[in-house]
């Protein structure tokens, strides 16, 4: 059965192990983000995966409590009694014993779930497997990024989180573009194109820190770190590095921002959101004062790629950086 | 001192205040006529309300709108300011068991705009700092914390996180961000017991998994070490409990006044008051001994007038559940202006009504509190305990206001709505009141009057 998480910090390996198969939300070739009549205020990303949840009765979904659009959006699919959905409480803070326990609490709460859909308790060992294959893939990716088309690493994060494989992507050529950082919540398959029309107006995405970019493939596993069973090192490789707004305090966000636009050379960070989207679009102005660079916000919109309007202030934006 | 209980506008109330002083009126030290306020506080929104017309309610008032100055004298007079965010009803407990502190929301800076209409520019001072109009109104205290120009910088802020609203929690990391350090403690969203798990029963005919609780009580643990620091002094078990048993006296006086108003044949006290004096649980604002005078001085008026069959809201007017609290005050006359009361309210912190356990270890007893929230927990269990209580009102109808930019309102009106029609079949509406809602008023009030007329119209079926 195919189980559908709705954030990269759900650990995928923990669903694999209970011999199921896990599919990251945001990569499923068809997941539609309108165009719908949204309430006001409701998160575009956020009503498609209840929509998605409320058709997929043949597989399970898993919400996280990342943000309150999720977080009730869960209210919202569940309210029929759906009873193949899963809320997994990702704590906020992360300084303390607390969050820890939550979150491993969580997981085997998750794991009761996963045997109540008809899967099977994992073995330390076929755990620790399954957590050193995607741990490889991981790393393999990180070391692409930099040298990668920023479209094509899209698609390698995407199919990483879609069935844990790895496709090499190709080095990018040699580039004279606007080095910029692409930083945010969700970016979706139909929103690749945009990569392709920056490129056009002179930028480049030399940093994909969104959801699905090198954020989601900050999980990292030691086993040497005194962790007696996977099962630890699994909690403290997702709880440990963790790199996402909604954290209290989120300052683990920017000291992993900051060498990385460094290292990227960086000259202004886009910052891509959903309507709705309150953490998110919060941190502009934060963002502006800490790295000194300038931000551009931009929403998704419901059509591939950017919407004309988007398009123009992209250009507008990668030629005042010139 | 005696009159029929009615509303008075701001002009009414001069007249009337003067005729209270010559009676004999004896006030506290914060008291005194109500335009005094809004010429010294700029409050000017005072002039479009109206007011219930007892000393009761006059003391209600002063007492509420004096609060800004309440807290500078205390902080002139050496003691230590807490500034507690989000948790609405469960850190001020603990502040206010330990000597010298004095717990208050800044989160209550989102009511300035509407007070000052708008003169304070609140908002778009929150607006150049990053947070323009798609966020809450609850943007107006970033300005107001970093300015300190209307109540005290605290000596500590503490906000509660996770289940919580992102508008929220990312005005307070802007604030932060800005150089205001905050304690932030984690707040699970409340899920029920799976089977084979141990249950905690929490107020509100709530449960939990005792993970859950245990999880929550660790966090107040801390935040427990921080302000016994602050003051100087443990907080110890013994000290919890007898500010536990305070706040439970604020409790028990509010769950009267609530029956008393919201079963009555017509309404004792208008709907604004009873806002105001509901509002009054979750930090006692600012001074927890003078609250339960002032809730004290209504119950009595409430219980005379209903004895003397005394109401303000005839018995014809519909009878409303209202749900969420209103950026702009005018709305809850709106409501009685167009034929409606107030029949029962969730104004976001049932949690802060319900009693604290006192049979329980205190900081046990107080996490269940916490866990309680009706805004960590599933929307649904949100909107049965507004069915339970629209049956126990005998509510014709449920107006949820939204609040604008807020992420909660995104989904939960169209939840509670839902279940609130499949439960009990009752109507129910939706409306946004925006800080200062003159310019909406139309609108607002059309969708108000069908809710009363059709609430009315199935009365004869």
């Amino acid at each position: 059965m195919d189980v559908f998480l709705a954030s990269p910090w759900i650990p995928a390996e923990w669903v694999r192990a209970h011999g199921l198969q896990p599919r990251g939300l945001w990569s499923v070739e068809n997941f539609q983000c309108g165009p719908w009549p949204l309430s006001a205020g409701v998160c575009a990303f956020a009503e498609a995966a209840v929509r998605f949840a409320r058709e997929r009765s043949d597989s399970a979904v898993i919400f996280s409590t990342a943000c309150d659009q999720m977080r009730r959006g869960f209210d919202a699919a569940s309210l029929r009694g759906q009873s193949r959905l899963f809320l997994f409480n990702l704590p906020a803070t992360w300084q303390t014993a607390a969050a820890g326990q939550i979150f491993r609490s969580e997981l085997e709460r998750l794991g009761q779930f996963l045997l109540a859909l008809g899967g099977r308790a994992p073995s330390p060992e076929l755990l620790r497997r399954e957590m050193l294959l995607s741990g490889a893939t991981r790393k393999r990716l990180l070391d692409s990024a930099a040298a990668s088309s920023p479209r094509w690493f899209a698609e390698a994060v995407a199919r990483f989180h879609w069935d844990g494989a790895f496709s090499p992507p190709p080095p990018a050529a040699p580039a004279t573009q606007v080095p910029l950082a692409l930083l945010g919540g969700p970016f979706l398959a139909p929103h690749w194109k945009w990569l392709d029309e920056l490129e056009a107006a002179g930028g480049r995405v030399t940093l994909n820190a969104t959801e699905m970019g090198e954020r989601s493939l900050s999980p990292a596993f030691d086993f040497a770190a005194g962790a007696s069973h996977p099962f630890d090192a699994l909690v403290r490789g997702y709880c440990d590095n963790i790199i996402d707004v909604f954290q209290r305090p989120n300052t683990r966000l920017y000291s992993w921002l900051k060498p990385r636009l460094a290292s990227r050379q960086a000259r202004g960070i886009v910052l891509w959101h959903f309507t709705g989207c309150d953490l998110w679009r919060a941190e502009a102005g934060t963002l502006r004062e800490t790295f000194g660079l300038p931000v551009l916000l931009l929403e998704a919109g419901a059509e591939p790629g950017a919407a004309p309007r988007q398009l123009n202030r992209l250009q507008a934006f990668v030629e005042t950086l010139r | 001192m005696n009159s029929a209980p009615r509303q008075l506008n701001l002009d009414q109330w001069d007249a009337r205040y003067e005729q209270l002083r010559r009676d004999g009126l004896r006030e506290p030290a914060y008291g005194g006529p109500l335009r005094r306020l809004m010429v010294r506080e700029k409050d000017f929104r005072l002039q479009q309300l109206r007011f219930d017309n007892s000393p009761a309610a006059l003391r209600l008032w002063n007492f509420l709108l004096t609060e800004n100055q309440r807290l500078h004298q205390a902080r002139a007079g050496g003691h230590k300011i807490v500034g507690t965010m989000k948790d609405l009803g469960t850190v001020p407990v603990m502040a206010y068991a330990l000597p010298g502190l004095r717990a208050f929301y800044p989160d209550g800076a989102w009511w300035t705009p509407c007070l000052m209409e708008c003169s304070d520019r609140l908002l778009q001072k929150a607006e150049r700092m990053g947070l323009d109009a798609s966020f809450c109104p609850v943007r107006a205290m970033l300005p107001a914390l970093v300015d300190g120009g209307h109540f005290p910088r605290p000596d500590l802020l503490i906000c509660s996180s996770g289940a919580v609203c992102d508008d929220f929690s990312a005005i307070a990391q802007r604030l932060e961000h800005l150089g205001h350090a905050i304690l932030w403690w984690e707040i699970p969203r409340r899920r029920r017991p799976a089977s084979g798990e141990t249950a905690c029963a929490l107020p509100g005919l709530l449960a939990a998994p005792k993970i859950q609780v245990d999880c929550v009580r660790t966090e107040l643990q801390r935040v427990g070490q921080a302000l016994g620091k602050l003051a100087g002094k443990t907080l110890d078990d013994d000290c919890l409990a007898a500010g536990i048993r305070a706040a439970n006296q604020v409790r028990r006086r509010l769950d009267s006044l609530r029956r008393a108003v919201y079963s009555a044949p017509a309404a004792p006290l208008p709907a604004l008051e009873m806002l105001v004096a509901e509002m009054l649980a979750i930090h006692f604002c600012s001074d927890r001994e003078e609250t339960i005078a002032v809730l004290d001085d209504l119950l009595a008026e409430v219980q005379s007038r209903a004895r003397r069959s005394q109401f303000v809201i005839g018995a014809e007017a519909a009878r409303i559940f209202w749900v969420n609290p209103v950026a702009d005050l005018r709305a809850m006359n709106l409501l009685e202006e167009l034929g409606g009361r107030l029949c029962g309210s969730d104004f976001m912190f049932s949690h802060a009504l319900d009693l604290i356990p006192e049979d329980l270890p205190p900081l046990e007893a107080l996490a269940r509190s916490a866990l309680a929230d009706p805004m960590v927990g599933p929307t649904g269990d949100r909107a049965a305990r507004i069915v339970r209580e629209c049956q126990a009102g005998r509510a014709e109808a449920v107006a949820v206001s939204r609040i604008p930019g807020a992420s909660h309102c995104a989904r939960e009106g169209e939840i509670i709505r839902e279940i609130v029609r499949r439960e009990i079949g009752i109507p129910a509406i939706e409306i946004e009141i925006p800080p200062v809602c003159d310019a909406m008023l139309p609108s607002l009030a059309s969708g108000l009057r069908a809710l009363v007329e059709t609430a009315r119209s199935r009365r004869t079926r």
